[in-house]
């Protein structure tokens, strides 16, 4: 900032005085001029020399005008023509730039027409696209439902086969317990069979034990009985097998007759070959005989001819009658063998007949044979038993009789006699069951095949057979049913990924379902906060061009020249005063919510402490007075002049009190209680309780001694 | 097929249905708006809801703007014209959505007939199942990305066009889509009533 701009009022008038100097000056030569000459004179020619100088100088002017004026003519033309060359250019361009402009109309306009184009075209995009996603998703539906129907049916199938299958295996579990049932028969019986064994075997082995441990006492008539018995069966048993051999020899002697017959037979046989041999004889005889007829019956013919009777020789009818008889004896003969062989015949069918029973009667005889052997065996098995019972029985009864010998006259056992003969008739009864049941074993002839339901067990094990064969179909089924069934789920898993990634793109937003609208509320926190910052920033925007608009002004009027912009640091652009104003109200407001906000606390805080003062003096008995610069005075409540000031030293938690100063009052023994607890102890609680209770005491005695005055 | 008084009994069913989806959207909002930090946590106080604690705003503006959303989708609800709700979190610089919150509203298909006798679903269940997708809500918080820039929300309604909408208040708007290529997804839980089903999902920008 020169001082050069700065205009003083005394440089104004410093200015204006020559000018009105100058008016001065002229007026004197006239008033000069006047005083020297005749004023009419003088006036009339001065006049006329002055309109002359005028007039010569007005001639001057005008022509230095013209002259200015023809230069400016001059001037002008070459201006105008110069324009005129501007304007010319001007001209061109500007129909340069015409042409510009249409050639970018047209273009326009082309590209215009190819947007549009395009945009038709992404239309039907988009249509199709439209069209084709609703197809998918009726796709998609049919898909669904065609699943849901599905399972559902997989579902009803797998049930189904189940059910089947539980009947089945329902069937599986009454024939198998059929079949134990069955088993538990046969075992029964085996078990039965064995029980009778063993009972035999007990009751044999108790035989024997009771006849070792009776021996002595044994009866030997018994003993004898049972020999004689056995001795008796034995016999039988020869007997029988004597009968059973004569009934082989019998029988092996038929055999021979059937070999004998078989060989008649044979010969027949051979015989009637012999016969057929004379058969074929007898018909070429006859042939011969034919022949032979045919031949005399036309020796007749010729005989009967008259011309010629005694043509034919006498020897020739001789040898014919000889002929005629002798096939009159062939004949006979064959009749005769005929007849014979009819017989033959007859006897050897008989024959063959009678062979065939033989044959059968011998094959019953064989088998008869075979069960008689085995019960040969058996009997001789039973024979041996009862030789070795008897050797064992002998033996018995030779110890028995050297026993009886050794001590006559010991009596018999009534009761164990009875008991023997009891046992003898359970043996008997045994024996015969035994006999009964290896009977029976014999009619059943040992074949399982015998045991009666037979038949039905083995439809029972094919219709086992058939149930399991069924079974395992269903087996099969069901899992063909399972293997759809997963692929049906795999199917599933697929359809809902596709279906969650298309969501996806709907939860996106990516895709707008047709037929959907979005909506929001015009007024949400979104569009709020948008519009805050827009309005913020179009804020900033109309200062800061209100500061460039400034900006220029102040440029422009410094150019102007170096002076003349009075305040102008001073101004300030509306819209930044604007918003600083603002700014300044609202931090105002700040300033005032704090400042209430801080009076409260300090209302508050009041409060507080004097409560917590009344607390203590209430509690504790002393008056507590915080000083700003940290120190303490405690005051006792009984006694007001006892008072000390505490200041606190120390820095960090454990903050100590020290004694700094004390009032004048207090006990008498206060120098006691200072030197005890201070000095000492350096407890301060308990010198101010002692304190307090001597303060205590002696306004208590005070006031006694009041109310005594 | 409806006979005399089944329209009143749905009726019935319907808006009690549709309360309680109103209600569950409110609470779920809320949970979204804390857990994702879209307005600070002072702003939320805690109160008990389904059984368990929920954190609800305190912000008077928020309240009104998310009372009024309701009121509306209540109506919608109850014509069966929305479709969808979203709840999209838009970063406040650079405008551009992070996460779309979603939930599908199904009308639970009715068994058509007089075979209506399905036994009505215990509160108690519904509850249940609210409380699972609020749970879940929380525990996004797991494996969604961290959000470290200012943020703002928006709540889209999906509804069909020929739904009844208040001109003044309620104007059309993009989706909000988050940028293909970089969205993940996560399908949350779902609960139904007799009439409504609602299946939430979240959808998240992430760029991995």
């Amino acid at each position: 900032m020169s001082r050069e701009p700065f205009s003083t009022p005394s440089n104004f008038s410093g200015r204006f005085t020559p000018s009105s100097a100058r008016a001065n000056a002229i007026k004197r030569d006239s008033l000069v001029a006047e005083l020297e000459r005749d004023p009419q004179m003088s006036s009339a020619k001065r006049q006329q020399r002055t309109q002359a100088f005028t007039s010569h100088m007005a001639h001057a002017s005008l022509e230095r005008q013209l002259v200015a004026a023809h230069t400016a003519r001059t001037e002008l033309e070459t201006k105008l023509k110069e324009k005129d060359a501007l304007i010319e250019r001007l001209e061109g361009d500007r129909r340069w730039l015409a042409e510009r402009e249409k050639e970018e109309r047209e273009e326009k306009e082309q590209e215009r027409a190819e947007r549009a184009e395009e945009k038709r075209k992404l239309d039907n995009d988009i249509r199709s696209l439209r069209s084709s996603l609703l197809s998918l998703r009726e796709e998609h539906a049919d898909i669904q439902d065609e699943h849901a129907a599905l399972s559902r049916s997989t579902s009803q199938t797998i049930t189904a086969q189940k059910s089947q299958i539980s009947t089945l295996t329902r069937q599986v579990s009454l024939l198998e317990a059929e079949l134990a049932d069955f088993k538990r028969i046969a075992e029964e019986r085996s078990r039965s069979f064995e029980e009778l064994q063993s009972q035999l075997d007990e009751v044999s082995a108790a035989n024997e034990s009771f006849v070792q441990k009776d021996a002595e006492e044994e009866n030997w008539a018994i003993v004898r009985e049972e020999l004689h018995r056995q001795a008796e069966y034995m016999r039988k048993l020869e007997t029988s097998n004597a009968k059973m051999t004569t009934e082989l020899g019998s029988l092996r002697e038929k055999q021979t007759s059937v070999e004998v017959l078989k060989e008649q037979k044979r010969d027949l046989e051979r015989k009637l070959q012999g016969y057929e041999e004379l058969r074929e004889k007898a018909v070429r005889l006859e042939a011969e005989l034919q022949a032979a007829r045919r031949e005399r019956e036309e020796w007749a013919s010729r005989n009967t001819e008259p011309s010629t009777p005694s043509k034919t020789p006498v020897s020739v009818t001789q040898s014919l009658s000889a002929l005629r008889l002798t096939h009159a004896r062939l004949l006979e003969e064959h009749g005769s063998s005929l007849a014979l062989l009819r017989q033959r015949e007859a006897e050897l069918a008989d024959s063959e007949n009678r062979g065939r029973e033989i044959q059968d009667a011998l094959g019953e005889m064989e088998h008869k044979l075979r069960s008689l052997k085995d019960k040969l065996n058996r009997t001789e098995r039973d024979k041996i038993l009862a030789d070795r019972e008897v050797s064992f029985l002998q033996a018995m009864l030779a110890s028995y009789t050297a026993e009886e010998s050794a001590k006559e006259g010991s009596k018999v056992d009534e009761a164990s006699i009875e008991r023997i003969q009891q046992l003898e008739g359970l043996l008997a009864d045994y024996k015969a069951i035994v006999d009964q049941l290896e009977k029976e074993l014999e009619d059943i002839g040992g074949d399982p095949a015998a045991l009666g339901n037979l038949r039905s067990r083995e439809d029972l094990m094919q219709e086992l057979e058939n149930e399991k064969a069924a079974s395992a179909e269903t087996q099969k089924a069901l899992q063909e049913a399972e293997a759809t069934n997963e692929k049906h789920l795999e199917q599933i898993e697929e359809l809902e990924q596709t279906l969650f990634e298309l969501r996806g793109e709907i939860g996106t937003g990516r895709h707008l379902p047709p037929g959907v609208r979005v909506l929001t509320m015009k007024d949400n926190p979104a569009q709020q906060w948008f519009d805050l910052s827009q309005a913020a920033i179009d804020r900033l925007k109309s200062e800061n061009q209100a500061l460039m608009r400034r900006l220029k002004e102040l440029e422009e009027s410094g150019m102007r020249g170096g002076e003349g912009v009075p305040n102008a640091e001073e101004l300030v652009p509306r819209a930044s005063w604007e918003v600083v104003n603002k700014e300044k109200t609202e931090l105002q407001e700040l300033v005032r919510q704090k400042e209430k906000r801080l009076l409260r606390l300090q209302q508050v805080f009041q409060a507080k402490s004097a409560e917590f003062r009344e607390a203590i003096a209430s509690i504790l008995g002393v008056k507590l007075a915080f000083y700003p610069n940290g120190q303490v005075r405690v005051t006792s409540q009984y006694d007001l002049n006892a008072a000390f000031v505490f200041q606190p030293t120390g820095a960090g938690e454990e903050m100590q009190m020290q004694l700094v100063a004390q009032g004048d009052g207090g006990p008498e023994s206060l120098p006691q209680l200072l030197r005890y607890w201070v000095e000492q102890e350096q407890c301060i609680p308990g010198f101010l309780a002692s304190i307090t209770l001597e303060c205590y005491e002696k306004s208590k005695m005070e006031k006694e001694r009041g109310y005594g005055a | 097929m409806p006979t005399k008084q089944a329209p009143t009994r749905q009726a019935i069913t319907l808006k009690g249905s549709t309360n309680l989806v109103t209600e569950f959207f409110k609470y779920a909002a809320n949970t979204i708006l804390f857990q994702r930090g879209v307005y600070p946590a002072d702003d939320f106080h805690m109160v008990k809801k389904y059984g368990q604690t929920v954190l609800v705003t305190q912000d008077l503006a928020l309240e009104n703007y998310l009372d009024k959303i309701l009121k509306q989708v209540n109506k919608w609800l109850l014509t069966g014209s929305v479709t969808q709700l979203v709840l999209a979190i838009i970063s406040k610089d650079s405008r551009t959505s992070l996460e779309r919150w979603v939930f599908d509203i199904n009308l639970v298909e009715q068994p058509s007939g007089e075979s209506e006798a399905a036994p009505a679903k215990p509160e108690a269940e519904i509850q249940a199942e609210i409380r699972n997708i609020l749970k879940q809500i929380v525990s996004t918080v797991t494996f969604l990305p961290v959000i470290d820039e200012p943020t703002v929300f928006n709540i889209l309604a999906y509804t069909s066009e020929s739904a009844d909408v208040p001109a003044d208040e309620w104007v059309d708007t993009d989706p909000l889509a988050i940028e293909a290529g970089k969205s993940q997804q996560v399908k949350l839980r779902s609960f139904s009533t007799d009439v409504h089903r609602i299946e939430a999902m979240v959808a998240y920008r992430y760029d991995g």
